[in-house]
């Protein structure tokens, strides 16, 4: 009689991250384990050899170097497995930045992206005299007082599959959550002329990254669902395929920002690349992050915050 | 409804406690040898000095015990007339620190002298002790029981003793003592023979503290200690009996003697480790897909040619969450692993306090 095969078993050391510590440190009850998730940021699915035999297909993943843990709580679990109910899924969502219009980008290819104007007389110079601010310039001082916006879409992102066919709802994303540096800004809602309030945060962690979670339910400002009949081919959405929802928002500088130049000091440059009418400003590059909370996509939103010199 | 997180139930969580132990060993080369005295440090007080493993102007060294020494204010040593050469005051306050701390105080309110056999109702106390007291870097959270051996040369002269006494605490194990306020302790035999009321010693377990009557040395005449060591004549720094030392010596010269005549001391240190641990188990339809962006190529899986196919992903890493989803403990797996609908998995993550 065999041994039996208990290769299923694994125990594994965890290790608390930063905000774990912090958490415990205070005291208040916060740090309490309810959920897990499982990750693989380590690995790159282009290695696996779909078309090779059944014991070579994932050889090559099945070689790859697993990395230490690492404290760094945003560091870590980028990447996570999801769970659907049915095995068939051949096509899953994706998140898409909608950089067109109003929520076009400043710059082109790899080098592009959203410039933040954190103060008044960065946005007036900027605007210079044509009183309208720059393509990709938000504007970070009074947010309310121009359209500009920052939008990404959800969907099936292929053009194998019609964009009239509904997107199975359980892959349709229904809650976001936007993760950015607390110091630099802070989104706030996409609509309205005056003072857009801003989104409420849900926690900060020990390294100033905030984390929103915006819901479609409670934040209708934000997440749209996306219609059937969007057309991507007249520059509608940037989803080729059946389409999700739609996530939008602002930027609003931060009050440090605006009233002094520590971290853009401490954490910044200075830049001559023409801005609009700005040729000599500070800046500070960030990335806002989005993750689908149903699907766990994550993408990296490029982001600049500048102030006149 | 997809999800990339899933709730641990109570079913999922629990939590085992561990004893680790770690052996120490501090050979008399580190307490008077290699470095000289350069890693004694002796204070102004002269209440005690420090033994560090290396010279302790470096900071390299690490603090390893504070020997002192202490007279019981009812030993003949703390009268004025056998101490006429020298206060006998600190090593009186000394003993009574320790007692009180080790052994208590009595229904009066009077702190308890150590008691050879650890019975409190009678038998013979030790009233003129050397004090080993052991930093935690070594004890840990204790001493494990039944594995702490001290070994001094006695006899003859510091320079060539006759012979060499092994001290522990044989039987501790089933033996052990549990009637001082500062935990557990254990007596010290220079036997496994030794019967009970011959004990020469104390060792206080959680509190890391050895206690040593100072007759250890007044056995076979002559048997000679002193502070100065091997530097010194017999004659002229070097006392006959232990007495001698206690009643004519500082605390400092009476813990140098003792280091002097220091061979060996031994024990394992425990280590309490409680630990939660989380099952995290997949079932077969759960975590078989990744929201990794290798995974979709134009939002197609990579993984799968047709609809048909199994879909499957490489676990490397498990998040554990709290319920805002903020992650709070991470854990990795050596090599990545397969997850796929004709397996399921359980993860057992252990997170240490």
């Amino acid at each position: 009689m065999a041994f039996l095969d208990n290769s299923g078993d694994i125990i594994l050391d965890a290790v608390l991250t930063d905000t774990g510590r912090f958490r415990l440190a205070k005291g208040d009850g916060t740090f309490r384990i309810v959920k897990f998730a499982l990750g693989d940021d380590e690995i790159d699915y282009g290695t696996y050899s779909r078309n090779a035999t059944t014991e070579l297909k994932g050889m090559t993943v099945l070689r790859t170097p697993v990395m230490e843990a690492f404290a760094n709580n945003a560091g870590s679990m980028k990447y996570k497995l999801l769970s659907l109910t049915e095995n068939t899924h051949l096509y899953l969502p994706v998140i898409k930045s909608y950089a067109n219009g109003n929520s076009a980008k400043f710059g082109s290819g790899t080098a592009a992206k959203y410039v933040v104007a954190v103060d008044k007389s960065t946005v007036d110079e900027i605007v210079g005299t044509t009183q309208l601010l720059t393509t990709g310039v938000l504007n970070g001082y009074q947010p309310g007082q121009s359209d500009h916006l920052i939008i990404m879409d959800q969907g099936l992102d292929t053009g194998n599959i019609s964009q009239a066919e509904p997107l199975d709802s359980q892959l349709r994303e229904t809650q976001y959550s936007i993760n950015m540096d607390n110091r630099l800004g802070a989104p706030v809602q996409p609509t309205g002329t005056g003072s857009p309030s801003s989104a409420t945060v849900s926690f900060i962690d020990d390294d100033n990254i905030a984390t929103y979670i915006l819901s479609i339910g409670t934040d209708k400002n934000y997440i749209s669902e996306l219609p059937t009949t969007i057309d991507s081919s007249l520059g509608l959405t940037s989803i080729s395929g059946p389409v999700g929802t739609r996530l939008a928002f602002r930027i609003q500088a931060s009050t440090s920002l605006r009233t002094n130049n520590y971290l853009f000091t401490v954490l910044g440059n200075t830049g001559a690349t023409s801005i609009g009418n700005m040729s000599s400003y500070r800046y500070i590059d960030s990335t806002i992050s989005v993750t689908g909370q149903t699907t766990g996509y994550r993408v990296d939103v490029p982001v600049r915050y500048v102030k006149k010199i | 409804m997809a999800s990339i997180y899933k709730t641990l139930s109570s079913n999922d969580i629990t939590t085992v406690r561990d004893l680790l132990h770690e052996a120490i060993p501090l050979t008399a080369s580190i307490v008077s040898g290699t470095y000289g005295d350069n890693n004694i440090k002796v204070y102004e007080n002269d209440l005690f000095e420090s033994v560090f493993d290396y010279p302790y102007l470096s900071s390299s060294a690490n603090h390893i015990f504070d020997l002192t020494a202490g007279v019981s204010n009812n030993s003949p040593l703390s009268g004025a007339a056998v101490a006429a050469s020298l206060d006998p005051t600190p090593k009186i306050n000394i003993y009574n620190e320790m007692a009180q701390i080790l052994a208590g105080f009595d229904e009066n309110g009077s702190v308890r002298e150590f008691d050879r056999d650890g019975d409190l109702s009678g038998g013979e106390q030790l009233r003129e002790v050397f004090v080993v007291n052991f930093a935690r870097l070594l004890t840990k959270d204790e001493i494990k029981k039944q594995s702490f051996t001290l070994q001094v040369l006695t006899g003859g002269t510091v320079t060539s003793p006759d012979s060499l006494m092994t001290i522990s605490d044989y039987k501790a194990l089933t033996q052990y003592k549990i009637n001082s306020p500062a935990g557990e302790y254990g007596i010290l035999y220079t036997g496994s023979a030794a019967t009970a009321g011959t004990g020469v010693g104390l060792i206080y377990y959680q509190a890391g503290v050895a206690i040593l009557t100072a007759s250890l040395f007044d056995g076979d005449a002559p048997n000679y200690i002193g502070p100065n060591g091997a530097n010194s004549s017999v004659a002229a720094d070097n006392f006959e009996t232990s007495i001698d030392l206690f009643s004519s010596g500082s605390i400092s010269g009476s813990a140098d003697a003792f280091r002097n005549r220091l061979y060996n001391i031994s024990f394992n240190n425990t280590i309490e480790i409680n630990s939660t641990i989380y099952f995290c188990r997949a079932n077969n339809n759960e975590f078989n897909y990744s929201s990794n962006p290798t995974y979709l190529s134009a939002s197609q899986i990579v993984v799968k040619n047709d609809p048909q196919e199994n879909p499957l992903a490489y676990v490397t890493s498990v998040g554990l969450y709290s319920a805002d989803n903020e992650l709070l403990a991470v854990s990795k797996l050596s090599h990545p692993l397969e997850k796929n609908p004709t397996d399921e998995l359980v993860l057992r993550v252990r997170l240490d306090y």
